[in-house]
């Protein structure tokens, strides 16, 4: 749009830029704004401040704001206190606009004990944002304040901020090296958060995690990197990695919060219907346990060259091994002689598996989570169905972490890797990603890299810690 | 009532303020200003140095002069503020940092706004508030200016004297309505019955119930102006209901004279179960034409935050029969979602019923949602597609598309 001038201009100047800019009122916004873009010298946005200043005899506060942003983005801390000072003689509030400039230029400058006193000049008029947190956080423990820095990150855990991984690895980066049990345990509290949300950090974080360890004062502590075999024993230390079995409270608070939410939710109608429910819940009493429940519909579109009652046929045989009991889920309509599902084919597997069709309209994966929860812990199932809307219908985060655990321990997914003829499957993880601790090891899986694009991905590289 | 008076003169000095210090400064300043010299200076060249006579702080002192008096009074003043006014404050604020913030919020809007649940819900709010606000403000100048014009052309045509020909026009919209509403009487006896299910309330926000309201107003009136009307029914309709309120505020006293059947009884109850069909965009079911002997239910519900299946449940409960529109089978259908508003599916009913014609029906649907009608069977235009690409991208694509186009149809036929 409009290239901000490059030395600071006399007012006669501005005007003849003003006038030729094609909507005069909002010049000087248009100015500031791609000021702050092009990173402009802060001469050049004092002079036009001047300007405006000497010919309407105010600024506007949104230039003002932009202004600051700019001596933000510069680090320019003189300018940032005195902008405030102005801005607090000229306005009885602030806004938080205005507030998140401040924090963030002045903690990153010596003047950062400022942005700790704004923050609580914040928190009277609002719930300061976790950015705002995040800075002063950052500022404390830059300047080695770590007790400070922790008293702000419990005081943001309490206002249900989440804290970002930058924050995180802050803590760590900042206490290499320094002494006392006190800070040992918060840090090690971080690491029991990531576990409590099953985050897994980055591999730069991780760096932090093992440099801050192997930095502890007389700790002993050596970290490696590492796979986890599939047995779920950890190479380095020979340590057996905990499963991600529920504990029998979890298990059935997971089953009922299932029915309640998932398949019943706000009217049963919506995914099944009593009636149907019911059936359903009779024909597996009768026929419990399955150690293998399929979603019929999901695995008969694996291969899309191929008919769909083939697919699941080679599902079932490939996974009919060892006189496993087998569930299929499937709809009415497959029942129906077609194209894609022939009757002799779908005879032929009823003898190996049990069968359930619900409704054409009904939800078969609600039963597939209701088959296998009631099954037992042992049960698996198969789906390519990453489950999200399920998880979403469950109400609080908890119960929700809850079902992201089981899941991980007991789908069964199609292994895209084989490019061949035959159907393959992964087996479930027979352990738990999840960061672990024994007291003297812990297990750390991490993304390796940033910005990892799929959140329903599980890492498989680890970060293994012990002490000699 | 005290605290009322301190708010009452925050507002008057807090809108005062900026006004006075601008106008009482530029006095001050006027000394300092250097037009005069400047000119002279600019005739000169530019380049000797101008960084020196620019003085870059001098902003600092204009802002800082003449109203430390101001600020010493009103920082005592602060701590006796409720959290409606200082909210007010912090808004007030917002809209100078050129947020998207109403300029006036009545103190409804504002405890609506402090009970909003996140900081991102109160952001929405504010920006519906905006709009609102800017529209009103837009609708305002238009109709001064219509005026402007209207008391123009009168004027002129006093002028000439032009002398009025008929008087018939003064009667036109009178006449009308009656027509209108003899025809919506005998519908009421003689019509075929359309019922509109009022128990969503609890599946909607309070905006939702106020959009779906307005969707049923503007449907009221399209189907009292067509020439054969329903008979429309409101059922399981509340007395004590969020519908009731928002249809007096629509209606006023209107209300109580519409020539349509409210009841809090069901449908079902009302009607012959075999008789009922519920619409919804969730059904298995295609209508395939218009049955002048069903009668069609339509959900009185707005929902902007997807909940499907709602409708469909509802029915599926009363173990009702369900139909959705044809939408797939008569048009290639580009974006948005199936269901559509209540005005619209007023629209498509009436067409139907007049003249059955479902091209003419489909015509209401929303020209975003789709890219034409299909003027062939669907299986015939992939045949087409197929060649195409065939010609195009050889024949591996052939078989990947054909795959499609067998889905495609599945899809079609089981949906």
């Amino acid at each position: 749009s409009i290239q901000p001038p490059e030395k600071p201009l006399q007012a006669e100047e501005w005007n003849r830029l003003r006038e030729s800019f094609r909507s005069p009122e909002i010049f000087e916004e248009v100015m500031f704004n791609s000021m702050v873009r092009c990173n402009s010298p802060i001469d050049v946005a004092k002079s036009l401040l001047t300007h405006v200043a000497k010919s309407k005899g105010d600024i506007a506060y949104n230039l003002l704001i932009k202004y600051l942003a700019l001596c933000v983005q510069q680090g320019q801390t003189s300018e940032i206190r005195d902008t405030y000072d102005i801005m607090k003689i000229r306005f009885r509030i602030l806004e938080s606009g205005a507030y998140n400039l401040l924090i963030r230029g002045l903690s990153n400058s010596d003047q950062w004990r400022m942005a700790l006193t704004l923050l609580e000049e914040v928190k009277k008029i609002m719930i300061p944002s976790r950015t705002n947190y995040e800075s002063c956080i950052k500022a404390a423990s830059r300047h080695q304040e770590m007790n400070l820095a922790f008293e702000l990150y419990h005081e943001m855990l309490a206002k249900d901020l989440v804290p970002t991984l930058d924050v995180l690895q802050a803590f760590f980066d900042f206490s290499r090296g320094m002494k006392g049990a006190e800070l040992q345990k918060e840090l090690f509290g971080i690491l029991l958060y990531l576990r409590d949300n099953q985050i897994y950090p980055h591999k730069t974080f991780m760096r932090s995690i093992k440099l801050w360890f192997e930095s502890i004062p007389g700790g002993n502590w050596r970290g490696h990197l590492t796979n986890i075999k599939d047995s779920g024993q950890c190479p380095v230390c020979n340590h057996q990695l905990e499963d991600s079995d529920l504990t029998e409270e979890e298990y059935n608070n997971l089953r009922e919060r299932i029915i309640r939410d998932v398949i019943h939710g706000t009217d049963t109608f919506r995914k099944t219907s009593p009636q149907e429910f019911e059936a359903f819940q009779t024909f597996v009493e009768n026929r419990l346990p399955f150690d293998i429940v399929i979603d019929g519909l999901n695995v008969s579109h694996i291969k899309p060259r191929k008919m769909q009652c083939e697919n699941l046929f080679d599902a079932v045989n490939c996974l009919a091994k060892e006189n496993a009991r087998l569930l299929v889920l499937g709809r009415k309509h497959m029942l129906i002689n077609s194209s894609n599902w022939k009757r002799g084919i779908m005879k032929e597997m009823q003898n190996k598996a049990d069968f359930f069709f619900a409704e054409n309209i009904s939800e078969d994966d609600a039963f597939l989570l209701y088959a296998t929860l009631q099954s037992g812990k042992h049960c698996k199932f198969v789906t390519r169905d990453f489950l999200r809307d399920h998880k979403a219908c469950l109400a609080d985060s908890l119960t929700r972490h809850l079902f992201r655990k089981w899941q991980r321990g007991h789908q069964i997914v199609f292994s895209p890797s084989v490019e061949g003829k035959r159907i393959n499957f992964l087996p479930a993880f027979c352990y738990d990603c999840v960061v672990q601790t024994t007291g003297d090891t812990w297990h750390i899986p991490y993304k390796d890299t940033f910005e990892e694009k799929y959140s329903y991905r599980v890492p498989r590289k680890w970060l293994c810690i012990q002490q000699k | 009532m005290q605290s009322a008076n301190v708010l009452l003169k925050k507002i008057v000095r807090s809108s005062v303020l900026p006004f006075a210090a601008q106008h009482g400064m530029k006095k001050d300043l006027f000394p300092l200003s250097r037009t005069l010299s400047l000119s002279f200076c600019l005739k000169q060249d530019n380049s000797c140095n101008p960084s020196e006579k620019l003085d870059l702080d001098a902003w600092k002192k204009v802002m800082r002069s003449g109203l430390q008096d101001e600020v010493s009074e009103t920082v005592s003043e602060r701590k006796e503020l409720s959290t409606l006014a200082a909210a007010r404050e912090v808004l007030e604020m917002w809209r100078l940092a050129g947020r998207s913030v109403p300029e006036n919020i009545s103190e409804e809007q504002l405890k609506t706004f402090l009970e909003c649940p996140s900081k991102s819900a109160k952001k929405k709010y504010l920006k519906y508030l905006h709009l609102k606000e800017l529209h009103k403000k837009n609708d305002k100048r238009k109709m001064d200016e219509k005026r402007e014009r209207r008391l123009e052309t009168e004027e002129r045509a006093s002028k000439t004297d032009e002398t009025k020909r008929n008087s018939f026009v003064c009667l036109w919209a009178n006449c009308m309505d009656r027509t209108y509403g003899w025809r919506a009487a005998q519908s009421m006896i003689f019509g075929q019955p359309l019922v509109f299910d009022m128990s969503y309330e609890k599946d909607m926000s309070v905006r939702e119930v106020a959009n779906t309201v307005r969707q049923i107003v503007l449907s009221e009136g399209c189907n009292r102006r067509s020439v054969d009307p329903f008979h429309i029914h409101f059922c399981n309709f509340k007395g004590d209901s969020l519908y009731h309120k928002e249809f007096v505020k629509h209606y006023r006293e209107a209300w109580g004279k519409l020539l349509i059947t409210v009841t809090d009884q069901c449908y079902t109850d009302v009607f012959p179960k075999d008789k009922l069909i519920y619409l919804t965009a969730d059904s298995p079911k295609v209508m395939k034409t218009f049955d002048h002997d069903k009668i069609y239910i339509v959900g009185s519900m707005v929902d902007r935050s997807i909940k499907t299946g709602v409708s469909l449940a509802r029915a599926k409960r009363l173990g009702l029969e369900t139909a959705a529109l044809p939408l797939e089978k008569y048009l290639l259908w580009n974006t948005g979602a199936k269901n559509l508003t209540l005005d619209q599916m007023m629209h498509i009913l009436l067409t139907l019923k007049d003249t059955g014609d479902w091209k003419a029906a489909l015509e209401f649907v929303p020209k975003r949602k789709y890219y034409g009608f299909v003027s062939k069977p669907v299986h015939e235009l992939k045949k087409n597609l197929n060649l195409i690409n065939t010609l195009k991208l050889g024949k591996r694509q052939e078989e990947v598309r054909k795959q499609f186009a067998k889905n495609y149809s599945k899809k079609l036929t089981q949906k």
